[in-house]
């Protein structure tokens, strides 16, 4: 069964995501704020006996979850569009593909992400979408160092991610194959412009002459900005393409965080069984993230932050 | 300084029987801009900031530094500069050039109280476009060197709050002499003032209300050779040439004080002001809300302001002796005599920190407000009739409490409802520390919101900073639907806090704990959409006692966070604007000219920093010709704005003055 997580617009709650500023790139923004959605969820169920003094067990998720065509969208969604015109708005979504997913499902899992934010804003088109391979980040100290060395220094570009575990840095033909489903969709005005993520000069260099519709930007996480290569800053600026700041890690969402979230342990939200349990409705199976999709709508002349939020999917497997 | 029209203004007794026609006329033209503009939608984030410079005359010989008077000679040189107008740039009082549309346009000059003082804004105003936000300082540092090319040799537009030796004998070129009639102050001219007929009339009608002299007394910093008890050694007991002169006889210079009796003494401060265009009325009262707060916590960060008349003060910051300069008030006003022909005891000056808030919000609990705020019921009645909701007809009513100070004859002939004269005498002579504008008839411009406490930093990387990061405040603010209420009492008390020498690291300030709204999932977007009020109401949520949702912070913790408890800690503003950046497409180069913005205000807040105050009284006290008695002579005097401006020019970068600018590229 697929399971669909939505955080709704993280704009409007009381996050605690901001609460534990961190200057680190960290997933914590998607975790706490899917938390913090699942929680306002489930408090809107009236506890069923009054509260005196006993702990009241959690309700029960089919309360405050649904299921449509082969879906559980975890918790019930209701859609938020934006509120002006559609030309007052830049919309940019920035897509995660997860590790050991095959590369062949994303044209699929591209259109849909596409799909679930454009009803989720009432768009019918995005400005920019950016994606984000697994197992790759950007490492400004290792990369060509912005000293005068010539930028012959090896392709350092590998993932720094403590899940290393989960994936090896995508090779360059998979990325290819995956940006001509992107190229389709800009050809289709879908997405005005396209973008990539953690992308180094030397995987530019191979990257850029073997496509039709070059990125707009790359998004590079450098903690501390003014330490971008030189290099790089060049070869973008002569390429056209504009380097982006973030501060996502590109595993986003890593299988046992997602069970964590979703498990029936302390910090869970009691849809999947414990290993333990019996009885209940739980559902068991092996939960594998598939994708996660970041997406923000931001009112262009007046720079304020309307809509952000996050998707992500997962199939359970039993 | 507002509107600069001419005609014949009337003497105090005079102006004092219109008063009650300004006003109402004042609110028919409020009305009128009201009913044409509360509708207005969807604007764009315009925003502006103000540079003011006091202008300084070297004289090498002598060792020795005045304020020049020329402000007049160099606003003529600047509006008939035709490079400068072509470039789009002027003096709009008298001759500019057109606005680019596209290209940078030059910056324009003002005219300010002070004859020694120069304002300096962009040719047109600036947009959140990053790129904008990266132009701001060097548009800062072009208008500084238009304003010296337009100057002396001997002269330099320098941004120190206030000149150390304002008051004292032969602190200005060319020299007047003092008690003056319309000052009538033993410290400084009449000519200290723009001679435009406004001002002058300005600073005679507040002290004929008043019935005597404005009076600063400010305490005196008690250094360890200081001669205790202080007595100002600069007052004249024995002048008598207008019965003002009394006022020192009759115990108006306090002991341990430094006693100053002029408007110019707080007028002719510089400060930098940052004005925003909202989206419309509704998010313009947001933010006017929401900024109010924090202004108290911004005075703090900024303060220079340590010496006065040669003196240093045991405060840092200049806003109480504006306050103070341009105070009003009757004895009967002040609570000093019974009422009796005065209507009521007023609390405050006419400069103060803000008395109410005035956002149509769910979260703005009544008890955040005042309950013994003074309004005209009159006036309060006739907003009322012509459809104000109650708090903006509160606001304005409490505003209209005051008299018009300068009035016109030539005004009071008919009423002109597509003008705002009446209006802005009164609106524009309530200096609080937000300012709430409405559009101004006649023109496309939105509703707008004004922050006025900042003091001027002495170089424009810093006036940049603190600039771009109110904006950027801004913009968090509304992106996620931030909370800052407190009482507004609390914000007043902050604001006399933040006057304590050393505030910045030594007290602590009245905050807000959790900036956020309740999560509400059943809420679609977070309300910058439509203007309509209802939409900011939602489902009552059980809210416990107001004293609950505040305590007192340090300026660190305010503005970096508060690191230590759970999860009630305050997230601190720089991260609140780090957690906004994260969530727009900032390209790295210009986040990286932020970072050094918001480097610089969270280094001043943990203390790493020094705020220029503080810096100004390290420089004076290690001054070899420092005597340790609080007295700032000529010497140091000279070598303080010399060292100003060499700061202004090296910015740290010469290693010079690192301990408030850190190490600089």
């Amino acid at each position: 069964m697929k399971l669909i997580l939505s955080t709704s617009n993280i704009m409007s709650g009381g996050l605690s995501v901001i609460r534990r500023p961190t200057f680190e790139k960290s997933n914590t923004e998607l975790t706490s704020s899917l938390h913090a959605n699942f929680a306002s969820h489930q408090s809107i169920i009236p506890p069923s006996t009054p509260a005196n003094g006993a702990s009241t067990p959690k309700p029960s998720y089919r309360s405050w979850t649904v299921q449509q065509d082969g879906a559980l969208w975890i918790p019930t969604h209701t859609s938020s569009p934006l509120t002006e015109p559609r030309e007052s708005y830049d919309i940019t979504l920035k897509l995660f593909y997860l590790p050991n997913i095959p590369a062949d499902r994303r044209c699929v899992q591209t259109r849909e992400a596409i799909q679930l934010v454009l009803k989720e804003l009432g768009a019918s088109s995005i400005d920019l979408l950016i994606v984000s391979f697994p197992g790759m980040s950007f490492d400004a100290d290792d990369d060509d160092s912005d000293l005068d060395d010539p930028p012959s220094a090896p392709d350092s570009e590998h993932d720094h991610d403590l899940h290393g575990t989960e994936g090896a840095p995508e090779d360059i033909d998979t990325i290819i194959t995956t940006w001509r489903t992107l190229e389709k969709l800009h050809a289709e005005g879908l997405v005005s412009k396209l973008g990539i993520a953690e992308f180094g000069v030397s995987r530019l260099e191979k990257f850029l002459p073997q496509i039709d519709v070059k990125p707009s930007v790359n998004q590079i996480n450098v903690r501390d900005c003014c330490v971008v290569p030189k290099p790089l800053i060049l070869y973008a600026k002569q390429q056209n393409i504009e380097l982006l700041t973030h501060n996502d890690c590109t595993n986003v969402l890593p299988r046992g965080t997602l069970r964590e979230i979703l498990g029936s342990g302390e910090k869970g939200v009691g849809i999947l069984a414990g290993e333990n349990d019996s009885s209940g409705d739980e559902l068991r199976g092996d939960v594998e993230p598939q994708w996660v999709v970041k997406y923000t709508a931001v009112v262009k002349d007046r720079g304020v932050v309307e809509s952000k939020g996050y998707f992500a999917v997962a199939e359970l497997r039993d | 300084m507002g509107l600069l029209a001419l005609g014949t203004p009337l003497e105090w007794p005079e102006a004092k029987k219109v008063a009650s026609q300004v006003r109402a006329w004042g609110i028919e033209q409020l009305l009128s801009i009201w009913e044409n503009a509360k509708g207005k939608e969807r604007d764009a984030l315009l925003w502006g900031d103000e540079i003011e410079y006091l202008v300084v005359c070297y004289d090498e010989n002598n060792r020795k530094v005045r304020l020049s008077l020329r402000q007049a000679d160099i606003l003529a040189a600047l509006a008939s500069d035709e490079k400068l107008l072509a470039e789009g740039g002027g003096v709009p009082d008298v001759q500019r050039g057109p606005v680019k549309e596209t290209d940078m346009t030059a910056p324009v000059f003002h005219p300010e109280f002070g004859r020694f003082m120069l304002e300096a804004t962009p040719g047109k105003p600036w947009g959140i476009g990053f790129k904008d936000l990266l132009s701001v300082e060097p548009d800062m540092k072009w208008r500084r060197t238009i304003a010296k090319d337009h100057m002396a040799k001997e002269e330099y537009p320098i941004t120190l709050t206030t000149f150390p030796h304002l008051g004292l004998p032969d602190c200005i070129v060319p020299s007047y002499l003092v008690s003056g009639p319309k000052l009538r102050s033993q410290f400084v001219p009449d000519e200290i003032a723009n001679p435009h007929i406004r001002f002058p009339t300005l600073a005679a009608n507040i002290r004929w209300r008043r019935g005597r002299k404005v009076e600063l007394n400010v305490p005196v910093f008690k250094d360890e050779k200081t001669v205790w008890p202080f007595q100002d050694p600069t007052v004249n007991y024995d002048l008598h040439q207008w019965p003002e002169d009394d006022d020192v006889r009759n115990g108006a210079a306090k002991e341990n004080h430094i006693y100053m009796d002029a408007m110019a003494f707080g007028m002719g401060s510089c400060c930098l002001q940052i004005t925003f265009q909202a989206k419309n009325i509704e998010e313009g009262r947001k933010m006017y809300d929401q900024l109010s707060p924090l202004g108290p916590i911004l005075l703090a960060l900024t303060a220079a302001t340590p010496i006065y008349k040669g003196f240093l003060a045991d405060t840092d910051v200049r806003w109480n002796q504006i306050s103070r300069a341009v105070d009003d008030r009757t004895p009967e006003e002040l609570g000093e005599k019974p009422l009796k022909h005065d209507r009521w005891r007023l609390p405050k000056s006419r400069y103060a920190s803000n008395s109410t808030y005035i956002s149509q919000d769910a979260r703005l609990r009544p008890e955040y407000l005042d309950p013994d705020l003074i309004v005209d019921q009159d006036i309060k009645k006739r907003l009322a009739e012509g459809g104000m909701d109650d708090l903006l007809a509160t606001h304005f009513a409490h505003l209209f409490i005051r008299d018009p100070i300068v009035v016109f004859a030539e005004d009071l002939e008919t009423l002109d409802l597509s003008k705002a004269d009446h209006f802005e005498n009164l609106q524009s002579t309530n200096w609080q520390h937000m300012r709430f504008k409405p559009p101004p008839p006649g023109s496309d411009m939105g509703w707008r919101v004004e922050f006025r406490p900042m003091e001027i930093q002495i170089t424009d990387f810093e006036n940049a900073a603190f600039s771009i990061f109110i904006v950027l405040i801004t913009r968090a603010i509304l992106s996620y639907n931030l909370n800052f209420y407190i009482p507004i009492a609390r914000v007043s008390e902050n604001m006399e806090t933040a006057h304590i020498r050393d505030a910045v690291s030594s007290q602590k300030f009245w905050f807000r704990k959790d900036p956020f709204s309740p999560h509400s999932s059943s809420r679609g977007g977070n309300g910058t959409g439509t203007s309509t009020p209802a939409e900011t109401s939602r489902p009552a949520t059980p809210v416990g006692p107001v004293e609950d949702e505040y305590e007192q912070m340090t300026i660190n913790e305010v503005i970096n966070g508060q690191h230590q408890g759970g999860e009630s800690n305050f997230p601190g503003l720089i991260p609140l604007v780090e957690s906004y950046l994260n969530s727009m497409n900032v390209d790295v180069e210009t986040r990286c000219e932020l970072a050094r913005y918001l480097d610089l205000i969270r280094k001043r807040a943990d203390g790493t920093y020094w705020t220029a105050a503080k810096w100004i009284r390290h420089f004076v006290q290690t001054h070899e010709m420092y005597k340790g008695d609080s007295v700032v002579g000529d010497d140091i005097c000279f070598d303080l704005v010399k060292a100003a401006e060499r700061i202004t020019k090296e910015e740290g970068r010469d290693g010079f003055a690192g301990e408030m600018l850190g190490k600089r590229r």
